[in-house]
């Protein structure tokens, strides 16, 4: 408690708030993985703790192909998209019209995901028939099917949904970095990729790595454009979705929801739990350095 | 100096625009290899802007910066053969003091035990062995000047930019700091091209100092020549404590002119000026070149005494004249006479050639 004369139950009161606040949006996450584990799954009276389901979501070819899918689209969209955002904060930082900027660049979240997914399906639908018909006038088929609803029509769908959020993170980071540092690096006779990859880089390095955790998470819970823009109801959200609307969640998918669950909140966690410790040997190093050289 | 060597840094009219604002007014100068070199001014004078340009971190609208009798106008900081000490430090928090220090080495690919040495050795001369595993948050605004300056000298390059390096000190580390920059400069025997708004500063370490004010280069010259012999009414205004009085040409020969002030006519040496009858004139007076009591005809005015101002080493003495006109009185404190009283009527007088007449 930082304030000496705040009142203590005040204090309680503020973490007490947060913990309601953090088990309501949890509770639905920890029920499903409490059903992962149960024999009878869900619904039923019994409750037998098991793995089982864990061990037999990896035999589900549709929800493998499904996750398979998803995981290439996140890794595109992380590769694409964080370099895109990183590139998007320097713009940012170097402009002097900022709100423009800022603007320009959180329009996307401003659209509804229906609306800009369906835009971008009409889009990909008139640019795909532009393509062909360029084709057809020089007289083969080079450019056939390039915009035909799949991977790269989803990807970017993708970029464009995520590199707003990315973009905001990484600036966040970058908010602290001064650029006298990459001049100063400059001065040393650093170029500027250099300047940016051995000062720049590693005081944004969280920002970024957090960005990429984030564009992967957003990706894995992306619906409306993966299903408008993928062509075909095969990605791991799509596949859980209609599984559920049409036959009702399975077991396995579950245990599905819960692995990747799992894996969502082990990668935050462990970025969390590396930065506290991090910031903890720091400060442990820096007081055990505040020694004068002189006593040493 | 040697005739054969070219000058360490030329500019050669020089400007440089953002839009509509004029940063720098085609500047032409000149420093030579191993000076040190002070660019004076206000703030917001393009000091900086100069030295930046110099430096590759701005490129110039016009004219051309020549490095060793190279033009280096179009290169890159990185190909320049200058490197640079920031005001805000600007030293890699992420890095050790060592690490920071020896960076430029790692970069011209070094082996690893002669950029430890050259380090070490960088930073022994700078006062800071047994620093070089800190970080540099763990040290004071005046070691991380040090480890600035460390950083740029271990590069060998020939000429050293600092862009107000004493600025964020307090002013007994500025004072501290000043002599020691000197003296490192004598030591390595580079060009150091500083700017500062401190005159005590410059006039602490420069061998030649360079006056820009609204992206001019206003004079140039000695420190002692600035401050005793200023050319210019800005130079008076700004350098020193001067004292400026506006008046026109009253009559003028050969020798001197009859500057009406409004509240009484003086006379000052010409100076060669070009100067007529009926031009607007200034004349500076430097604060402890006046006294308090009658002088000779043409050498005094009076005045009403104000206040005392005691500075400790000095005490100023504020009097006003007949037009309103203040003017400050400076007298080192022990040899201060006894106090006279606000509302006294006093004469201000001063020696021959201690006023100084400009037109411009």
């Amino acid at each position: 408690m930082q304030d000496d004369y705040g009142s203590i139950w005040a204090y309680r009161l503020k973490w007490a708030y947060l913990m309601l606040i953090v088990t309501a949006l949890m509770s639905p996450v920890f029920y499903v993985m409490y059903i992962s584990f149960n024999e009878f799954g869900f619904g039923a009276n019994r409750y037998v703790f098991t793995l089982e389901w864990y061990g037999v979501i990896f035999s589900d070819k549709l929800m493998m192909n499904a996750l398979g899918w998803t995981l290439s689209l996140a890794v595109g969209t992380t590769l694409i998209a964080v370099p895109m955002a990183i590139l998007a904060a320097k713009f940012y930082k170097a402009t002097r019209y900022k709100v423009a900027t800022v603007f320009l660049l959180l329009s996307p979240l401003f659209v509804a995901s229906d609306i800009m997914g369906s835009a971008l399906l009409v889009y990909f639908k008139h640019l795909n028939n532009g393509f062909e018909g360029l084709s057809d006038m020089l007289g083969n088929q080079w450019f056939y099917g390039w915009f035909e609803l799949g991977f790269l029509t989803a990807l970017i769908g993708l970029i464009i949904y995520t590199l707003p959020y990315s973009f905001i993170v990484i600036l966040i980071t970058m908010g602290r970095y001064r650029p006298q540092q990459t001049e100063a690096a400059r001065a040393c006779g650093a170029t500027g990729w250099r300047a940016f990859w051995d000062i720049e880089f590693p005081q944004i390095r969280a920002g970024v790595f957090s960005a990429c955790a984030f564009t992967v998470i957003l990706c894995f819970n992306e619906y409306t454009r993966t299903s408008l823009l993928k062509g075909g109801f095969d990605t791991f959200t799509t596949v859980l979705v209609s599984q559920m609307l049409n036959e009702g969640m399975s077991e396995q998918s579950y245990a599905m929801s819960s692995f990747v669950s799992f894996i969502a909140i082990a990668v935050i966690g462990g970025i969390i739990l590396y930065t506290l410790v991090r910031s903890d040997a720091l400060s442990r190093e820096a007081r055990a350095k505040a020694e004068p050289v002189m006593a040493q | 100096m040697d005739a054969k060597r070219p000058a360490a840094v030329e500019v050669s009219n020089l400007a440089k625009h953002y839009g509509p604002v004029v940063a720098l007014k085609n500047v032409d100068l000149t420093i030579e290899a191993g000076e040190y070199f002070v660019l004076l001014g206000p703030s917001g004078g393009g000091k900086t802007t100069l030295l930046r340009t110099i430096g590759g971190f701005h490129k110039p609208t016009a004219g051309k910066v020549i490095l060793h009798g190279q033009d280096v106008s179009g290169l890159p900081p990185d190909k320049r053969p200058t490197s640079m000490v920031f005001q805000s430090y600007a030293l890699f928090p992420h890095m050790t003091v060592a690490q920071n220090v020896g960076y430029g080495l790692t970069l011209t690919r070094q082996p690893r035990e002669e950029i430890r040495l050259r380090t070490e050795a960088m930073l022994d001369m700078v006062g800071l062995t047994g620093y070089g595993e800190r970080r540099p948050h763990e040290l004071s605004g005046g070691q991380q000047q040090r480890v600035q300056l460390a950083r740029s000298l271990v590069l060998d390059r020939d000429i050293l930019l600092l862009d107000e390096p004493l600025a964020a000190l307090d002013a007994k580390l500025r004072k501290d700091m000043c002599l020691e920059l000197k003296h490192l400069q004598e030591k390595v025997g580079i060009t150091f091209v500083h700017v500062t708004h401190n005159q005590e500063e410059a006039m602490t370490i420069a061998d030649r100092i360079a006056l820009i004010a609204d992206g001019e280069l206003v004079e140039e010259g000695t420190a002692r020549d600035i401050y005793e012999a200023p050319q210019k009414r800005f130079t008076a205004d700004f350098v020193g404590e001067n004292n400026l009085l506006s008046g026109k040409a009253a009559s003028v020969t050969e020798d001197g002119v009859d500057v009406d002030l409004g509240s009484g006519t003086i006379r000052v040496d010409r100076r060669g000026l070009q100067v007529a009858q009926g031009d607007d004139v200034w004349v500076s007076i430097r604060s402890e070149l006046l006294q308090l009591g009658a002088g000779e005809g043409g050498r005094s005015l009076p005045a009403t005494y104000r206040e005392t101002v005691y500075l400790g080493l000095t005490t100023s003495h504020l009097v006003s004249l007949g037009n309103g006109v203040e003017l400050s009185v400076r007298v080192v404190s022990s040899a201060d006479a006894a106090p006279v009283a606000p509302g006294t009527a006093v004469e201000v007088s001063w020696a021959p050639g201690a006023a100084r007449l400009h037109v411009s």
